[in-house]
């Protein structure tokens, strides 16, 4: 008798997204895999494959995490200020763990790099969300007087999109005074 | 004295035997992570068995240790010698930036920032290594801009977030093609540079 299957694969994809953000695609083999999720190997090998379930984790991250806080950030009013919140914000859940490891879209990159066709996909789309997002915050400073240089926005976009993953590393070995005066002097660069 | 003729070249295969095995699991952990390379794997992929291997670096983390030293002494210095050249710190950032992205290296990127990233949350060890090596390169960065007089007199400030680009540049641009790298280091040094020329010449 095959084992019946007592969770639903959104139910399994939740959990597994937990693990993957701890311990990376590569660090988690799939009888780990299995076991953490309480379903039996023949489950992953050949039903939900290890592969299948991370794609699908990064994507559960994407739309519980980024979208959210993304949708957030587009919706504020107070344009460079703004700007410096999310990403205090950000800070603070990286060091209060409410983030158990750094972005989980940061971890995959540094690990798979550009070797795997379905990361990429999903990357362009995280990339066109964040720069869309960071686009519509700085319209918002150009509309407040923000900005030195209007004309410069997307260069703006372009260096803003790389302070989330400057900030996954540099959050690993610094204060969060430190951290804070990091974003107050990246801000300037675009003021 | 045969005994002493064993003992010299027992001790001249042990330093190169030790190279070779932390080369190796270099290449290891920087594929399969250090979480997704288990003992075996490394007696494997080594050839020595693990009394061997934890008689020399004590346990797994020891043997990521001697590899992140391996590391920065094998593949560092050449990358390093660019800040050091003489041009324009502009052209040469962005030259020691891609050097650690172009296909001469063995993987794309840098080991440090890879290991940082999977352990320096949970290994004490590897955080202080990481934070000496960034450290290292901050240093570099500042006797490059004191060299320059428009940036000398902001070397500290705008090595710091040269460092933060480094950090970018080793996690962001891997996903990158390359050209999208050179876009996104290129437009980061000009804006981190810029900064002060700008606010120098605005009204």
């Amino acid at each position: 008798m095959p084992q019946a299957l007592n969770k639903s694969y959104d139910e399994l994809v939740e959990s597994a997204q937990r693990l993957f953000w701890l311990k990376g695609y590569r660090g988690v083999s799939s009888t780990e895999l299995a076991s953490y999720l309480d379903v039996s190997a023949s489950t992953i090998y050949n039903k939900y494959t290890k592969e299948m379930l991370f794609m699908d984790s990064v994507r559960y991250y994407m739309n519980n995490y980024t979208d959210p806080f993304l949708s957030q950030l587009r919706e504020t009013t107070g344009g460079i200020e703004s700007l410096r919140g999310f990403f205090y914000s950000l800070v603070d859940a990286l060091l209060d763990k409410t983030f158990p490891k750094s972005c989980l879209m940061v971890n995959t990159v540094v690990e798979m790099r550009n070797e795997n066709k379905d990361v990429i996909k999903l990357y362009d789309d995280y990339f066109n969300a964040l720069t869309h997002s960071y686009k519509v915050v700085l319209d918002k400073s150009i509309e407040l007087g923000q900005l030195k240089h209007p004309e410069k926005r997307d260069e703006y976009a372009d260096f803003l999109l790389g302070v989330i993953f400057g900030l996954s590393i540099l959050y690993k070995i610094n204060t969060k005074e430190e951290l804070q005066k990091f974003i107050d002097e990246q801000l300037s660069f675009i003021v | 004295m045969l005994y002493i003729w064993f003992e010299i070249e027992f001790m001249r295969y042990k330093e190169y035997n030790v190279n070779r095995v932390a080369e190796k699991c270099m290449f290891l952990f920087w594929e399969h992570g250090f979480g997704g390379s288990p003992i075996k794997d490394i007696v494997e992929a080594t050839g020595v068995n693990r009394f061997s291997l934890y008689h020399e670096f004590e346990n797994k983390e020891g043997i990521l240790y001697g590899a992140l030293k391996l590391y920065r002494e094998r593949y560092c210095d050449d990358k390093f010698a660019i800040l050091e050249k003489d041009g324009r710190p502009e052209q040469l950032l962005a030259n020691f930036y891609l050097s650690f992205l172009n296909s001469n290296n063995p993987v794309e990127g840098c080991f440090f920032i890879h290991v940082g990233t999977e352990m320096a949350d949970s290994d004490p060890q590897i955080k202080a290594l990481l934070k000496e090596y960034l450290h290292e390169i901050e240093k570099l960065f500042i006797e490059l801009l004191e060299k320059h007089s428009d940036t000398k007199e902001n070397a500290s400030f705008l090595a710091r977030h040269l460092i933060g680009l480094y950090c970018t540049s080793m996690s962001f641009c891997l996903i990158h093609t390359e050209e999208q790298r050179l876009s996104h280091i290129s437009n980061g040094i000009n804006l981190i540079l810029n900064k002060h020329v700008d606010h120098a010449t605005s009204p």
